[in-house]
């Protein structure tokens, strides 16, 4: 049964850029757009689920990543010429690199000072991505970055031109992220991260080295926050410093919070309702934060677990 | 060789000296209590052999291996077990789920088998649940396996923490008062457990208040004050000890 339900959400989204073309005929680009930013912002928040919801560190150095992604690809991309698939290979590499190299002693403070260390870094991220205007052009912004090309250098390549294109491909990348959280939380991977989580002197005397998984989960989450990065800036074709603000970290904090830190379903659900609700409340334009300000603040209050902790309390639920 | 060799195990805070060149030594198969009142540096001296303390002076070592001041998930992988005082559980996990992590550290260490779930790796895990349904069913906690640890009650949570100190079949098993504030029915079991596994003949490593328990189990009691080691023997000769009486009941 669950695993029809997951087919058939499977192939309602492979099939969304039909659907969206016979439900809101004349609204198709516009629809597609806010569908290709869900599945990236769901990417995303995943990627961020695992260090904050699995092995319970408070980072908020997520842009750092997503933005050493995103540039990573614009530079290799414009102005050395790479192929895209290289460039997001590198992205992600170079991503992951730095969280191994600044993960080791941020992971010293503990919990409030760990936080503030990586929110240090997010903040010093982003003032390099506007100060070093000789490589990321700063508020200028990098610009004329190529469409994704599918395919080997010299062989035959597939360009993601199109919007139902590039939705697939941002679907494909967030199917990807979804298997690799999959098996990353579940089953004795999952377990030693959440009994790090849940209780590290504990984790300790269980043989778990605590530093060695959340290294691990703050690195894997690093480089596939960079490859959504790059993904981001291959649909925009410009990178702005502006992407990787404070804002980016208050916007996942509230998917993977409200949606249900630590649950695939919370934060796929999470990742719908806050990146899609924003623009259908753009149909009363006046009241749209009040609306959506409130709606948080009614989440935040009824449900502590996230839209996760009010699905599991329902009558009859299903876990 | 002593399965645990103690040398001159010294812990300061601050200027207080918590635990004073204590030398204590532990034979493989012994069930050795180590008592003395509040704040004579019991628990302090098991927080630095078990890694969670760095000692600042004197040795540890394991079957003649030098583990002092190693980190606490190096010494339990070397197979020294430990219980805490306060009861110490992953809240969140399951209660079959708490055993299970115990065990798998000590068996097998690449990710990407676990990540991709080889056959072996399901086989150890097969393995692990079969062990973890005995324990469960030893203290009892069957019927609660796929419940939250963090549902449980508070003996339940300390029969389940004893359950997982136990999962790797540790040769040295420190446990930080298993007996305290739990009802009289649990003392008794706590007992029969640790008996049990005396005769198997694992070694065991025990503080605890209560009395009763440690006079009736022990075979050798090692008595702590204001850091120091003031007296060791059998249960009669330190009843009678005027160190130790002086040490509990003032002068």
């Amino acid at each position: 049964m669950r695993r029809a339900a997951w087919l058939a959400l499977g192939a309602a989204c492979f099939a969304a850029p039909w659907l969206v073309a016979a439900v809101v005929p004349g609204q198709q680009r516009y629809v597609l757009h806010v569908l290709i930013f869900t599945a990236l912002f769901a990417a995303l928040a995943l990627s961020y689920d695992l260090v904050v919801g699995h092995v319970g560190s408070l980072s908020l150095a997520h842009p750092a990543f997503f933005g050493t992604g995103a540039y990573t690809a614009a530079i290799l991309s414009t102005g050395a010429g790479w192929p895209f698939v290289a460039d997001v290979a590198a992205a992600v590499a170079a991503a992951a690199v730095v969280a191994a190299v600044v993960g080791v002693p941020l992971f010293r403070l503990t919990e409030h000072a760990f936080a503030v260390g990586t929110l240090g870094l997010g903040l010093v991220a982003w003032i390099v991505a506007n100060n070093w205007v000789e490589v990321t052009r700063g508020p200028l912004c990098i610009t004329g970055i190529p469409k994704p090309r599918l395919g080997l250098p010299g062989g035959p390549a597939l360009a993601v031109t199109t919007l139902p294109a590039h939705y697939w491909l941002a679907l494909a990348a967030l199917v990807a992220v979804v298997l690799l959280y999959r098996g990353l939380t579940t089953f004795r991977l999952g377990r030693a991260f959440h009994a790090v989580r849940d209780n590290e002197p504990l984790a300790g005397a269980a043989g778990i080295d605590p530093l060695k998984y959340r290294m691990l989960a703050f690195t894997i989450a690093a480089g596939l926050a960079g490859g959504v990065g790059a993904l981001y800036v291959h649909y925009l074709s410009v990178m702005c410093p502006e992407e990787m603000t404070i804002a980016l970290t208050v916007n996942l904090l509230v998917i993977v919070f409200l949606g249900g830190a630590g649950s695939l379903r919370g934060v796929l659900l999470g990742a719908v309702l806050f990146t899609a609700l924003p623009e259908v409340l753009r149909l009363a334009p006046t009241w749209r934060l009040v609306i959506y300000g409130g709606l948080l603040l009614v989440v935040v209050v009824r449900s502590p677990g996230g839209l996760e902790g009010l699905l599991r309390r329902a009558p009859g639920a299903a876990r | 060789m002593p399965l645990l060799e103690i040398r001159g195990l010294e812990k300061h805070f601050l200027g207080v000296t918590a635990v004073d060149r204590v030398d204590l030594d532990v034979e493989a198969g012994e069930l050795v209590s180590l008592i003395g009142p509040n704040g004579s540096g019991k628990t302090t001296l098991f927080n630095c052999v078990t890694g969670y303390l760095a000692a600042d002076a004197g040795a540890v070592r394991f079957r003649g291996r030098d583990v002092t001041n190693a980190p606490p998930h190096r010494v339990a992988r070397l197979g020294i077990g430990r219980t805490f005082q306060q009861v110490s559980v992953f809240p969140r996990l399951t209660a079959l789920e708490n055993l299970l992590v115990f065990l798998q550290q000590h068996q097998e260490e690449r990710l990407l088998a676990r990540l991709v779930r080889a056959r072996a790796v399901r086989r150890l895990e097969a393995e692990a649940v079969e062990r973890a349904h005995r324990l469960l069913d030893l203290v009892g906690l069957r019927a609660k396996a796929d419940a939250p640890a963090g549902s449980l009650s508070y003996g339940q949570r300390k029969l389940l923490a004893f359950a997982a100190a136990l999962m790797p079949d540790p040769e040295l098993l420190l446990l930080d008062e298993p007996a305290a504030a739990v009802n009289p029915t649990m003392i008794n079991q706590m007992k029969e457990h640790i008996l049990a596994l005396h005769r198997q003949g694992k070694t065991v490593l025990l503080v605890e208040h209560n009395m009763d328990v440690v006079m009736d189990i022990s075979r050798r009691i090692v008595v702590l004050d204001h850091g120091q080691k003031i007296a060791e023997g059998p249960p009669e000769a330190i009843r009678r000890d005027p160190r130790v009486i002086e040490a509990y009941f003032g002068r």
